[in-house]
């Protein structure tokens, strides 16, 4: 066993260097050649003097890749794949799957596929790409050392994290034609979306995520999809005291739960229908008007990665939208 | 009159002394029910008409939450004093006979076989995974001559303990859904639970609380030792049983109810034997009365703390617990059985 796992990961590791050795710019001088290119998430040029081919990659980061035609020879997960929302209608048959844990990777097997490239979201808060996080378990941070770690930044918009791993995709040789479709396709949605919004003014909208005996309300500046959202015109909330050390929600008890009055209420979709009847439990559900009046429904919370994705929940929102009333809370 | 006698300390006190401290307590437990109706993480001015939402926080959330925390209390203290002396162990809560951690693992196997759906049966789960952890309990201390000893009991509910929480990590670590419903079994909660709940539960909590009140004369003769109580025609390993099925309903009731939580059933009986002597006909009336008082007091506090947002009663409980339960128990004659 232990001779094995030598033989991979010293197979890894030089297929590892091979790419790292050349991700400066002397590199080019030597070579004179550049293969591949990509400017990560953490603002760093990658280069290789191939095409990277042997790929591991984060469970969302490997959907939108392979959405694009490219796929990997590994994945790790954060949590059940089968369970996931993010993960629904995926085909990962054939993929190695090293962790559906977050925080727990298989850095041995993953060795054993001899990578030449790991991909995953780069989270800029955090400073660290999906998987290798604070916190997570240090054998699990070896996995950085097996080949160069890259991926599409966390940031303002959901666009430009897809629009990230356009670019990897595309310096990995997928398809642009398939990736330039699938954009036409969005960027309909997005315009018919713009239209519903504009046609209902006034149109309020929270984010929530009731759970146990707490009331959550998303914070759109860590939300980029409800930043997006924003920007194309629904006014989504913002609440105004963040929680200090988690400034993704703000949590209220449920004896104020009626402390904003939207006129749409977004449920956290991970876990919804749950947390809808968690809601509904609570005798002030009927004290807020918006689910009073049944004018509910669900936002895609912290795992859109794909334009097909993220076409379908703009198309369902907007039909959401032209079908709400505006005037549910009237100040 | 000698010396001790005119120093009377709380083993000597008096029945009009008792039965006035006890008064006292009624009027603490009476302020802690005022407090958890009024006070809370919304504030609802005094003065005026009360807005519909300010009547539905009051009325449909602090009314129940308050209701539930009088049985849940009593509950918790009772089954603790009982246990205590069943157990002969000052140390005996229902963490130590494996009633949460069997209650946890019926609700996280029963989402994990049935889906999400069995969150709404959540409770009757709860309360049958605590009953199965005491039956298994008393039944794996009952094996041998002596029966069910103090020592065997406390070794027994170690192990269905350790048991019982293995296989609940092992079931989340493959099932998400579990996860979220175990996040309540956790840390327990007043917050959220109303009217159905109480519905529920109400008759196995205030009927364990009556026939727990009958006890006080067997837990009397218990407390004597297990030769001395059989010499005084006690039959020692019947009551026993009885005691424990008493707990096993009271514990696993609460447990179903609101989630673990820990110290109640530890502490309080300790303040009542320190109050009223080591007589059980004094230090369960002083538990029922007491263990609510606490719950309610350590629940209103938890609402105060970090409004809007509310802490877990179970999490103030342990805080404010801890310490006092060092202090009593640095009192050694508190602990004395």
């Amino acid at each position: 066993m232990p001779a094995r796992r030598l033989t991979a990961l010293a197979a890894a590791a030089a297929a590892a260097l091979a790419l790292a050795g050349c991700s400066s710019p002397a590199a080019d001088a030597e070579s004179g050649e550049v293969a591949w290119s990509y400017v990560s998430g953490d603002g760093t040029t990658y280069t290789a003097d191939h095409v990277p081919q042997r790929i591991i990659a984060h469970a969302y980061a490997a959907k939108v890749l392979m959405e694009f035609g490219i796929t990997p020879v590994g994945i790790y997960a954060d949590g059940d794949l089968d369970s996931d929302v993010g993960l629904q209608g995926v085909d990962f048959e054939g993929i190695e799957v090293l962790g559906e844990e977050w925080g727990k990777i298989d850095v041995e097997k993953a060795a054993s596929l001899q990578p030449d490239l790991i991909v995953g979201d780069w989270w800029p808060v955090e400073e660290a790409y999906s998987g290798l996080e604070s916190g997570v378990e240090e054998s699990s941070t070896k996995l950085a050392e097996l080949a160069p770690v890259v991926g599409a930044a966390q940031g303002d918009s959901i666009v430009d994290l897809i629009e990230g791993y356009a670019e990897l995709a595309e310096s990995l040789g997928a398809d642009t034609a398939v990736i330039d479709a699938q954009r036409a396709e969005f960027d309909g949605a997005v315009a018919a979306f713009q239209e519903a919004v504009a046609g209902k003014p006034g149109l309020t909208a929270l984010a929530i995520s009731p759970y146990d005996d707490s009331y959550a309300i998303a914070v759109p500046e860590y939300a980029p999809e409800l930043l997006d959202l924003r920007s194309w015109g629904l006014d989504v909330i913002v609440p105004s005291e963040p929680d200090p050390d988690f400034p993704y929600w703000q949590t209220l008890s449920f004896e104020n739960a009626d402390a904003y009055q939207p006129d749409v209420l977004l449920f956290d979709d991970r876990n919804h229908p749950a947390n809808e009847q968690t809601l509904a439990d609570q005798p002030i559900s009927s004290q807020i008007a918006a689910f009073a009046a049944g004018q509910t429904t669900t936002w895609p919370a912290y795992w859109l990665h794909t334009y097909p994705d993220y076409t379908a929940q703009l198309q369902s929102l907007t039909a959401f939208v032209e079908g709400a009333n505006p005037d549910i809370v009237v100040e | 009159m000698t010396a001790t006698a005119a120093r009377p300390t709380a083993r000597h006190r008096g029945g009009l002394g008792l039965a006035a401290a006890l008064a006292v307590s009624l009027l603490a437990l009476g302020a802690a029910c005022a407090a958890s109706i009024l006070l809370g993480s919304r504030a609802i001015t005094a003065g005026g008409a009360l807005t519909p939402t300010e009547l539905t926080v009051l009325f449909d959330m602090r009314v129940p939450r308050t209701v539930l925390g009088l049985l849940i209390g009593a509950a918790l203290a009772v089954s603790g004093a009982l246990l205590q002396g069943v157990a002969r162990n000052p140390l005996a809560d229902p963490g130590v006979l494996g009633i949460n951690s069997g209650a946890a693992l019926a609700v996280v196997a029963a989402v994990t076989v049935a889906g999400s759906g069995a969150v709404g049966a959540a409770v009757w789960f709860a309360f049958l995974g605590a009953g199965v952890a005491t039956v298994t309990v008393y039944g794996i201390a009952s094996f041998g001559r002596e029966g069910a000893t103090p020592t065997k009991l406390a070794l027994a509910g170690v192990v269905v303990t350790a048991a019982a929480s293995s296989l609940t990590s092992a079931i989340v670590l493959m099932n998400v859904d579990a996860l979220n419903e175990l996040r309540f079994w956790q840390v327990g909660a007043l917050a959220g639970r109303y009217w159905p709940v109480i519905g529920q539960l109400w008759p196995f909590l205030v009927g364990g609380l009556v026939v727990a009140m009958l006890a006080a004369r067997p837990l009397n003769a218990l407390a004597l030792g297990d030769d001395l109580a059989r010499s005084l025609g006690t039959r020692v390993r019947l009551t026993r049983g009885v005691l424990f099925a008493i707990v096993a309903v009271l514990c696993g009731a609460a447990t179903a109810a609101c989630g673990p939580i820990a110290f109640v059933g530890l502490m309080v009986p300790h303040l009542a034997r320190l109050l009223a002597g080591p007589d059980y006909r004094w230090i369960l009336p002083f538990s029922l009365v007491l263990g609510p008082t606490l719950l309610l007091a350590c629940d209103v506090l938890g609402r105060m703390v970090i409004a809007p947002a509310e802490v877990q009663v179970g999490v103030i409980v342990g805080i404010v617990g801890a310490p006092v339960f060092v202090a009593l128990v640095r009192m050694r004659r508190s602990v004395e059985l």
